[in-house]
């Protein structure tokens, strides 16, 4: 009995051994998976506030902030599926494979899908990315009467705007 | 049992609080004022110099905000394309069929919710003191306007109000201490098209400084008071009522002193406040006079919450009402950026009196709020004003830009049944008192004033060369409000009313309240933030003669 426990140990040492790899490569699935969302959400960032002669979104930094987010990480997840498959049937191999009209044009009917979902993450994107977009220094500076109220407030207040 | 340390305790060092406190004061009692929040410090709690100010509101300290809770919303009988609130960028506020209870915006603190206040300096119209003898609705103010015009003048002087020398109806035995400011380009736009629709257009009179006064420096049109005014031009209560106060060496200001209970004696008089510390002590301070000015929300929660106390005619937390508020904003042809200059530096007066509107009972003023979408900043206008994205939306928001103009307007608000502040019945704060519920229900006759507001800031921001309208609020299906009133309501009759004429219990002879709660009707539209002070200084003409 005891050597018969043994033997069986020791056959099952590599098939433990395989199994022991299963945890690795499913993690490097989760890690490939989560790459890919976080890149689809970096794009989506770009398509969304690009720049215009500025640094756009993703030049800024600003998808990770929402990347931070736990409480978009399902919907994220959920809206890049829904992209790539959108990205499927005009025959590229998911968003990333779109060139910048196809994205512009996935991220619209995205938006006019009906589908709350997610109807719901393009606009809660756009809200985070867009907030911290137009309130970053290098955007704002773009722009006039954007600086601190105080300690100057505005003296031309009652003139025509420069 | 030893005598009370102080003539007079105060609850509540806001606006109804503080001018209650110097009144006492200068007349030689001696006050204790306290508040359950935290005292601020203009200069680090809210400097407005940082380039972060875009995203930062009035600053929260532990102990600025009361808890609250809302009962639920009224259902909604739309559509009502004119009163649905929001914007083109964001969508619809509001898309559950249901009133959308947000906010009672208040700051708990030395100076109180002035502290983040516009600083509008309204006198009541005359007409609206009588709702209920001249159209049947609300209450009857027990008093009138001539009674309350020397102690306007009395809180103008102190305030440093600048405005203009007439108001229509609202007739002044002085002039304003300090000439109006100069309007804002916007304000100016803006009054084009007042011009043009045949409305007065005027400066509104403004609790913020044209001139030094009282060796506090005068207003550099920075456009943030709703942020906190630094520079103390602006008259919030801390740096006008609450300093001349202490001046008398016969006020002591408490903060992070929050009142949970009052003590009733046997007889006719109340004896004591229970007061919460931050630390979660309790301690019970005796006093000869009890003046409550904790808001139309916190005064009937004390009091429901120290056994019903004062509610003989069971109208504490009775009539509620809210603000009435539309706004509208628009994108004119020309750049505006109406962030520049005092917030609702312009107002109209036409629609003001009870029976100005057509077919409507109750009035509404309307005012420049062309600086709503700048005052929040590009990130607040670029997505608000400019749907879409993509580089089509960034052009549009460079070009843009700096066009918005606003219009608001603020309307009477009728009390009804379904409107209150009562207890939750299951939310308790800290010291495990219950918390208020609010309750806020529109009746036909406020949507129909909602609608006349609306349509006329349609009609004003056209005629101003506005060309579409990006955004709309009102309070049809949004609660978010800064004015409420009428929750313990002064009358003549014990039996409809809380407190006489006075601003005393109509039960308890040492109890006194004076803050907006007291109000028999909201007025039509006008800042209630001068009244209540009016209303103070007189009641503490009154407090201990007899």
């Amino acid at each position: 009995m005891r050597r018969r426990h043994v033997v069986m140990l020791l056959g099952l040492l590599p098939l433990s051994g395989v199994a022991a790899l299963w945890p690795f490569r499913r993690a490097r699935a989760r890690d490939g998976a989560r790459e890919h969302v976080a890149d689809t959400v970096e794009a989506i960032a770009d398509v969304m506030f690009p720049g215009d002669g500025l640094p756009g979104a993703r030049q800024l930094g600003l998808p990770a902030h929402v990347l931070a987010m736990p409480e978009l990480a399902v919907p994220i997840a959920r809206g890049v599926g829904w992209l790539d498959a959108e990205a499927a049937r005009h025959g590229a191999a998911d968003f990333l494979g779109l060139d910048a009209t196809g994205r512009l044009a996935a991220l619209d009917a995205a938006f006019a899908s009906g589908d709350d979902g997610i109807q719901a993450l393009v606009l809660a994107l756009r809200f985070h990315v867009g907030m911290a977009y137009y309130t970053h220094p290098a955007v704002k500076s773009a722009f006039a009467y954007t600086g601190p109220p105080q300690p100057d407030g505005f003296a031309d207040f009652a003139e025509r705007p420069a | 049992m030893s005598e009370p340390a102080w003539d007079v305790v105060v609850v509540g060092a806001g606006a109804g609080g503080a001018a209650a406190a110097y009144g006492l004061s200068r007349r030689g009692l001696k006050v204790l004022l306290l508040d359950a929040g935290p005292r601020f410090d203009p200069s680090t709690d809210y400097p407005l110099t940082g380039a972060d100010w875009d995203t930062q509101d009035f600053p929260e300290k532990p102990g600025s905000r009361g808890t609250y809770t809302f009962a639920a919303g009224q259902r909604l009988a739309g559509p009502e394309p004119l009163l649905a609130s929001g914007s083109r960028g964001l969508g619809p506020l509001v898309g559950s069929g249901a009133r959308l209870m947000d906010k009672y915006h208040h700051v708990r603190g030395i100076g109180g919710t002035t502290l983040h206040f516009t600083g509008e300096a309204h006198r009541l119209h005359p007409g609206a003191m009588k709702m209920r003898t001249r159209f049947g609705v609300a209450a009857d103010w027990p008093i009138d306007y001539a009674e309350l015009e020397p102690y306007y003048v009395q809180a103008e002087e102190l305030l440093g109000v600048a405005g203009p020398t007439s108001q229509g109806a609202r007739w002044r035995s002085r002039a304003l201490p300090l000439p109006p400011h100069p309007l804002s380009y916007a304000a100016r736009t803006l009054g084009k098209g007042a011009a043009a629709l045949g409305l007065g257009w005027q400066e509104n009179s403004r609790a913020a400084l044209s001139r030094p006064w009282n060796g506090r420096p005068p207003c550099n049109y920075c456009g943030g008071c709703n942020k906190g005014c630094p520079r103390g031009d602006k008259g919030s209560a801390d740096v006008t009522f609450v300093a001349a106060a202490l001046a008398t060496n016969r006020c002591t200001v408490r903060p992070d002193s929050a009142v949970i209970r009052i003590e009733a004696g046997t007889d006719d008089r109340v004896k004591a406040v229970l007061v919460g510390g931050t630390d979660g002590s309790i301690e019970r301070i005796a006093t000869a006079h009890l003046v409550l000015a904790c808001g139309a929300v916190e005064t009937p929660r004390l009091l429901l919450a120290s056994d019903g106390l004062g509610n003989d005619s069971g109208e504490v937390g009775e009539n509620f009402m809210d603000t009435l508020l539309v706004s509208v904003g628009a994108l004119h042809p020309e750049p505006q950026h109406g962030r520049r200059g005092l917030p609702s530096d312009a107002i109209c007066w036409d629609y003001n009196a009870p029976d100005a509107i057509p077919g409507v009972i109750g009035g509404c003023r309307i005012y420049n709020a062309a600086g709503e979408a700048e005052l929040r900043g590009l990130a607040a206008f670029a997505l608000g004003a400019v749907p879409g994205w993509g580089l089509a939306h960034a052009q549009a928001v460079r070009k843009l830009w700096g066009h918005a103009l606003h219009a608001g307007a603020i309307g009477e608000r009728l009390p009804n049944r379904d409107s209150r502040v009562d207890l939750d019945p299951a939310t308790r704060d800290r010291f495990g008192m219950p918390v208020a519920r609010i309750a806020s229900s529109l009746g036909e006759a406020d949507i129909a004033r909602l609608r006349f507001m609306a349509k006329t800031l349609h009609d004003l921001v056209a005629a101003s060369g506005a060309e579409r309208i990006f955004e709309s609020y009102s309070s049809w299906d949004w609660f978010s409000a800064t004015h409420v009133f009428g929750t313990c309501r002064m009358g003549r009759d014990p039996q409809s009313a809380v407190v006489d004429a006075d601003g005393r219990s109509h039960r308890w002879r040492n109890l006194w309240i004076t803050d907006a709660s007291v109000f028999p009707s909201s007025g039509g539209g006008e800042a209630p933030s001068l009244t209540i002070q009016a209303l103070a200084l007189r009641t503490a003409e009154r407090i201990g003669k007899g």
